[in-house]
């Protein structure tokens, strides 16, 4: 399936390490597709090459097929992915509706208090729950709360498709039913999301499409009922 | 084109020179590697030393090596009291700048302090074997120069010694490699932070005594110092203590050896022509391997 | 949020700083009080200039001084080499200065923390090195003499004239600045600063924008050291390019907090009356330069967001109302899907 975010032969390795083993996968564009896998097994360094902020050593990284491998994250952003971190990263001394505004494409040296942008963003601060902590420094918010925000900032970018990098960690079950109820808005809206999650209740209530990683390599790719019941995936996060 | 024995003569100088310069960087890039410092001050403390060892020397009469005594535990306590006292306090958000600033501001104060006690006046140790020399396969030895060398290899091994053999040595690479994880197996890495600054002073210490056998001393003699040494940590890759030795080494002798066609003064671009060169080509330095950082 | 009565306010303050701006000249006792209002105005100027980098992007540069040297020299030479007239001399040196900012700014912005200030303490100390060698071009250690523009002045009017070109220089350097601060530019360096690597995912050209504002920095300053060269009139490698000035930039910009527009102004009123006064009572002593460590180590571990801050916070502490959470919201408020009350 062309269209969407797909891998070939990807390769890393860190010294001795090899954290992505050529992994050639195809990612559904439309669908909620998940990315799990044991702890080590090369999700976050994945996301790492896709995004542009690690170059990988050989394989091509192909988004609408365009080949976009080795280029700046910035022009992966701009060129319509976003995507979240596993810590989340805010900008802690900026206000929230700055760190939002900071996605903007705009530039230049006219005036950042553009009236339509701000609504954009309180917009989005709205959808997420946020939005009466729009003037709070960013670093004053709850680790729930800044996950919030940090949503609401790759959304304000207006990306094509997302990247998740498990976005249910530390977080309380209320907030997690918030965020799928979110993803599932946002893909019925006709974004596409790549979620990468250890919550598996959450995988397979939420996903479409799951693809399962082990040591750098999927391993699998299906519906999650199918992932879930194939035996190299039990043995992958159960065996040795 | 130079005569081999001009060259050689240069090649062993250079030798003894970069030995010295793979003790002075081993202790800058241990800062960085400990606690991402960048310890600006490490060459003031040098001068510090090279002007203790000078004041020992012209009040006792003794031989200005036997200050080593006093000045290597003294500066290691000093070590230890400005990472606890100061560095610790700083923000983790904006440590390695913030560290910067910090640490020159005790540069200043050093210097100033040098300058006020013992005015700008150029000072040099006269001792009985100043002028002494030796023969070696043709090239001429300054005695201080080799002694001034052996002080530094000995230093550099018994620095190798304890990182590698001893359980402190492991505790200190441990926190270097990976704060968290040594934290997890339960090493209190403050504590060995502590001692790992310690340790970075007392090389100053060892350093600017060696210095004092056979340089002129003056207070702001330590901005001639530490941009060469900066050069030589970024070049061995942030962090990497066997990487800051060989580019030492390898940068030591050459200026040696740029110094017979281009003169003194221009031989000392060297080492800022390979900062740049390293920093267009290889951020992360050419000889730390994987213990190198990009920062 | 902002008020009527609050801006009313801020702009009587600029008008009123303004108009001691202008009357300083006429109203200052001596010459030697003139020529330090010029030195102190330079100050401004150049830590304001330094706050480009180091206040909207938080790399903290100590090279600065490297780039007043080449605006001090790059103005003396092409007037006493090439002989060009004073101010064609000046532009064309802050122009050749911007134009090497972009290499230089190449290799330096690569880098992040430690490699960044060790770059820009190493470009000081080679260029000094270089221009105390080359001295059949540029005079070497025994200086560089530059002959004033106008040569006819009293020293007096001397002095008062390159007080109001430096007061001229530093609306123009706050105005930019200004601009930038409230500008998208200025929010992606702001971004920068945060967190870089989550700027650049947000889409921000993160290079482009810091060798911009580098560049921007640099012709400031440059602009900056080739008035003062036609101003003192006489240039030393060791006083040009040295660390200490990059430090004091770095010192005033602190002190007067790096956020802030008038921040680095505050700093320089501050750190260069006191330096002024330290040289008038003490001398040219080495212990000025304990002093300026002192201080530098007490902003940096007590008040490294400047004095304004450190002071308000303070008084909060012992005046303010008790703040309460935002954290104090429930389970159930979460749940809501909007309206969560505020």
């Amino acid at each position: 399936m062309t269209g969407g975010l797909e891998t070939v032969e990807l390769t890393k390795s860190f010294g001795g390490v090899t954290a992505i083993d050529a992994a050639t996968v195809a990612f559904q564009p439309g669908k909620v597709n998940a990315l799990i896998g044991p702890n080590g097994s090369g999700k976050t360094t994945f996301f790492n090459c896709v995004t542009g902020m690690i170059r990988p050593d050989s394989g091509r990284v192909r988004y609408r097929d365009h080949d976009i491998t080795g280029r700046a994250p910035h022009r992966i952003a701009r060129a319509g992915i976003g995507r979240s971190f596993q810590l989340c990263r805010v900008f802690p001394r900026m206000t929230v509706l700055d760190n939002l505004l900071v996605a903007v494409r705009a530039g230049g040296l006219r005036s950042s208090r553009n009236r339509a942008e701000m609504e954009r963003a309180r917009g989005w601060l709205t959808r997420v729950g946020i939005d009466h902590l729009e003037h709070a420094e960013a670093r004053n918010l709850s680790w729930g709360q800044q996950k919030l925000l940090e949503l609401a900032g790759v959304l304000m970018a207006d990306p094509e498709t997302i990247l998740l990098d498990e976005p249910a960690g530390g977080v309380n079950p209320a907030l997690i039913d918030r965020i799928g109820a979110l993803v599932r808005e946002l893909n019925a809206e006709g974004r596409t999301f790549l979620i990468v999650e250890h919550n598996m209740d959450m995988v397979m209530s939420l996903c479409d499409h799951v693809v399962v990683f082990d040591r750098g390599r999927p391993i699998a790719q299906g519906p999650p009922a199918a992932v879930k019941s194939d035996p190299r995936v039990l043995e992958a996060y159960l065996g040795v | 084109m130079p005569s081999g024995a001009l060259l050689f003569q240069s090649l062993i100088l250079g030798v003894l020179l970069g030995g010295l310069y793979a003790l002075l960087a081993a202790g800058l890039t241990l800062y960085f590697g400990i606690m991402r410092v960048v310890m600006i001050a490490h060459s003031a403390f040098l001068i510090l030393a090279a002007y203790l060892a000078w004041y020992f020397h012209e009040r006792t009469g003794l031989d200005p090596l036997l200050s080593l005594l006093v000045t290597v535990p003294l500066f290691f306590g000093a070590g230890v009291a400005m990472q606890r006292l100061l560095l610790a306090r700083l923000r983790p958000m904006t440590l390695t700048m913030m560290s910067v600033l910090l640490t020159f501001s005790v540069a200043l104060a050093i210097e100033g302090t040098l300058g006020y006690v013992f005015t700008g006046t150029q000072r040099r140790v006269r001792l009985g074997y100043s002028g002494a020399s030796l023969e070696f396969f043709g090239a001429r030895i300054a005695v201080v120069k080799l002694i001034a060398f052996l002080l530094a290899a000995a230093a550099m091994l018994a620095l190798y010694l304890l990182m590698k053999r001893s359980r402190f040595g492991q505790a200190l690479r441990a926190t270097i490699q990976h704060k968290d994880a040594a934290q997890l197996v339960g090493i209190d890495t403050d504590r060995i932070a502590g001692y790992g600054f310690g340790l970075g002073l007392a090389t100053a210490a060892i350093g600017g005594t060696a210095l004092a056998l056979d340089s002129t001393i003056y207070p702001s003699l330590h901005w001639h110092w530490i941009g060469p040494l900066m050069a030589i940590i970024v070049v061995g890759g942030l962090g990497s203590v066997p990487g800051a030795a060989i580019a030492a080494m390898v940068l030591g002798v050459l200026q040696a050896v740029l110094q017979i066609p281009f003169g003194t003064t221009w031989a000392q671009t060297v080492f800022y022509l390979a900062l740049f060169a390293t920093l267009a080509i290889r951020p992360q330095g050419f000889f730390g391997g994987r213990l190198a950082q990009r920062f | 949020m902002r008020n009527a009565s609050s801006r009313v306010l801020r702009l009587a303050a600029l008008a009123v700083g303004a108009a001691l701006v202008l009357s300083f000249p006429s109203l200052a006792p001596n010459p030697y009080i003139l020529s330090a209002g010029v030195i102190i105005a330079n100050y401004a100027v150049l830590s304001t200039a330094w706050n480009f980098v180091g206040g909207f992007t938080g790399y903290i540069s100590l090279g600065h001084g490297a780039l007043f040297g080449l605006g001090a020299y790059g103005t003396g030479l092409l007037v006493v080499r090439a002989g060009a007239p004073s101010f064609v001399a000046l532009f064309a040196a802050a122009a050749i200065v911007a134009l090497l900012a972009v290499p230089i700014g190449f290799a330096a912005l690569r880098v992040r923390g430690a490699s960044f200030v060790i770059v820009s303490i190493a470009l000081v100390l080679i260029l000094l090195l270089v221009f105390q060698s080359w001295a059949s071009f540029t005079g070497g250690s025994n200086g560089l003499v530059v002959p004033r523009p106008f040569p006819g002045l009293l020293r007096p009017e001397h002095h008062a004239v390159f007080f109001y070109l430096f007061a001229v220089l530093l609306a123009a350097a706050l105005l930019t600045w200004w601009l930038i601060d409230r500008s998208w530019f200025g929010l992606g360096l702001k971004a920068i600063r945060e967190d870089e690597d989550k700027a650049q995912a947000l889409g921000t050209p993160t290079f482009a924008y810091k060798l911009i504002v580098f560049v921007v920095s640099a012709t400031f300053t440059a602009l900056s050291g080739g008035l003062y060269a036609l101003w003192f009139g006489d240039l030393d490698p060791i006083f040009q390019f040295s660390i200490l000035t990059g430090a004091y930039m770095v010192l005033m910009a602190l002190l007067g907090g790096v956020r802030h527009l008038f921040g680095p102004l505050v700093g320089a009123l501050v750190v260069g009356y006191a330096l002024e006064y330290f040289k008038l009572e003490y001398g040219n002593t080495p212990l000025h330069l304990v002093a300026t460590g002192l201080l530098l180590g007490v902003v940096v571990l007590f008040m490294p967001d400047g004095v304004i801050p450190a002071f308000t916070s303070l008084y909060r502490r012992f005046f303010g109302p008790a703040e309460s959470s935002i954290r104090e919201v429930t389970a159930a408020e979460l749940r809501a899907p909007t309206g969560v009350p505020r």
